[in-house]
């Protein structure tokens, strides 16, 4: 059974849409969800939890709906934006005290440890804490209630090198120790390399890309052209490509390359996101 | 239900709200428009609205595992329940007062149980106002409390006007208790029913509203 399965996610706004977004995660997983800003990652994030009315779609966690179990599948889950923005004076102590009357499951000695772990003081007010920290005391909130899966919105956005590496670890700990099912969206491609087992790439609100992030990356292929190089011959091959200060790096798919002899060489993520976000051609 | 009143009282709970009620006090003031004191009511109704707008309250209950619509319907409560307690901390300074005050108000309608017929209907009216316009868009919370005061004081001046122009409202209605009792009782009834009328409209409304919205 999926910890979350998502069929045709369908939203639109005026100046954007989300099209026809489907995935499943599977117990236990890593699954980093990646796309440049404005993608639609937080639009799909918040439409799992209703927050956004999708204009059509299923959904289902544990296999339950959404719209029918409400309640019970909350108690499951941990949503996790970015840090706290909510009650920014209130002490982390007062807040907490509200929030764990409604998980009957709580478990006060497993946030105890996540503050000592965390180096979490509950005498401070979310103000006064380092976005890191910010996260870090979301995560010992929802780890609390024993969240089975938790949807984490660029959970390690504006954290410094050291702090966003520590957080990939607890991400690490949380699935191989506890089988917590993690989805967590990103444009910072690293952070996916570090620990993620799974990719979900959304791009302009289609899911372009899915699956084992090795798999992925392995579908494609770079090298380097000069300006002549990259004419009419080239064009249909194309994933994507992007100027360099001496002609063109291109993007291929592996099972899709000209004929000829080039230099081809692996491609990273960040390279596939750049020359397929920038590239028009794919 | 009983976990998200106690999230209003200990996260969300304005200062004001407490305070004001003890503004009660003010009914022993000798003349006075009494209603305005109940109008501090929902002027800490506001602040309360405000403040959850400027800490995020919606975005931290929406996480909380509950319905959507019990956001609603514990703010409802929750407001009810600060209403009811203005009206219970008003009634020994209105005993208070006429026993220190042997005189009528000059400024308005007495301090009697018609009284409380007025500000039943004023609250319920300011309650349907402010709630209808907040949930449509909880981020305009400014608007919606100025266009519920206007209504508020409108019907506040038009009901203190009837006290000095109309024979019922002036000889019967504005008289010390417990004089013309089954008049002002009757009066006390369809103000306290109006009110329920139109904080129950505002309910069921503020939910369709709040169902739809995104965040």
């Amino acid at each position: 059974m999926s910890v979350l399965s998502v069929s045709g996610l369908s939203k639109s706004y005026p100046s954007f849409s989300l099209k026809n977004v489907s995935f499943e995660l599977q117990e236990g997983a890593i699954t980093g969800f990646i796309g440049r800003n404005g993608a639609g990652k937080t639009t799909t994030l918040k439409s799992l939890l209703n927050f956004v009315h999708p204009d059509k779609g299923e959904i289902q966690f544990f296999g339950q709906s959404f719209q029918e179990h409400e309640f019970e599948i909350k108690q499951k889950i941990g949503f996790v934006s970015g840090g706290i923005s909510f009650y920014p004076k209130k002490k982390l102590r007062t807040i907490t005290s509200v929030t764990k009357r409604f998980y009957p499951q709580w478990d006060e000695a497993a946030y105890k440890e996540y503050l000592k772990r965390f180096e979490l003081d509950e005498d401070k007010v979310p103000d006064s804490l380092s976005a890191g920290m910010k996260v870090k005391y979301s995560l010992a909130l929802a780890l609390s209630h024993r969240a089975k899966l938790l949807l984490l919105d660029e959970p390690t956005s504006g954290l410094d090198p050291v702090s966003r590496d520590d957080l990939l670890d607890v991400f690490l700990d949380l699935a191989e120790e506890n089988g917590v099912t993690i989805l967590f969206s990103t444009h910072i491609t690293s952070d996916l390399e570090k620990c993620a087992e799974e990719i979900l790439y959304l791009r302009r609100g289609e899911i372009i890309g899915r699956g084992k992030l090795k798999e992925f990356q392995n579908q494609f292929v770079l090298c380097n052209f000069s300006k002549e190089q990259m004419e009419e011959p080239l064009k249909p091959y194309l994933a994507g490509y992007k100027r360099e200060k001496e002609g063109f790096s291109a993007l291929f798919y592996k099972d899709h390359l000209p004929e000829g002899n080039f230099d081809y060489y692996p491609a990273d993520l960040e390279s596939i996101m750049i020359h397929l976000e920038k590239g028009e051609l794919a | 239900m009983k976990n998200l009143i106690y999230k209003e009282i200990k996260l969300a709970l304005h200062p004001t709200a407490p305070l004001f009620l003890l503004l009660s006090a003010l009914l022993l003031i000798p003349n006075y428009p009494y209603e305005v004191i109940f109008f501090y009511t929902c002027l800490a109704v506001f602040f309360h609205c405000l403040s959850g707008r400027e800490n995020h309250d919606i975005e931290y209950s929406l996480l909380l595992p509950i319905q959507k619509k019990s956001i609603v319907q514990a703010r409802f409560l929750f407001v009810i329940l600060l209403q009811m307690i203005q009206v219970l901390v008003s009634i020994p300074f209105v005993f208070l007062r006429n026993y220190l005050i042997p005189e009528g108000n000059r400024a308005g309608m007495d301090a009697n149980v018609a009284l409380f017929g007025n500000v039943f209907l004023l609250m319920g009216i300011f309650n349907f106002i402010f709630f209808v316009l907040y949930y449509r868009n909880p981020d305009k919370v400014g608007k919606a409390f100025g266009i519920a005061s206007t209504v508020f004081f409108t019907v506040m001046v038009i009901l203190e006007a009837l006290v000095f122009t109309v024979p019922f409202f002036r000889d019967q209605l504005n008289t010390r208790d417990p004089m013309y009792l089954p008049q002002k009782l009757i009066m006390l009834v369809v103000g306290f029913v109006l009110y329920v009328i139109f904080t129950g409209i505002a309910y069921r409304k503020s939910i369709s509203t709040f169902e739809k919205l995104d965040f």
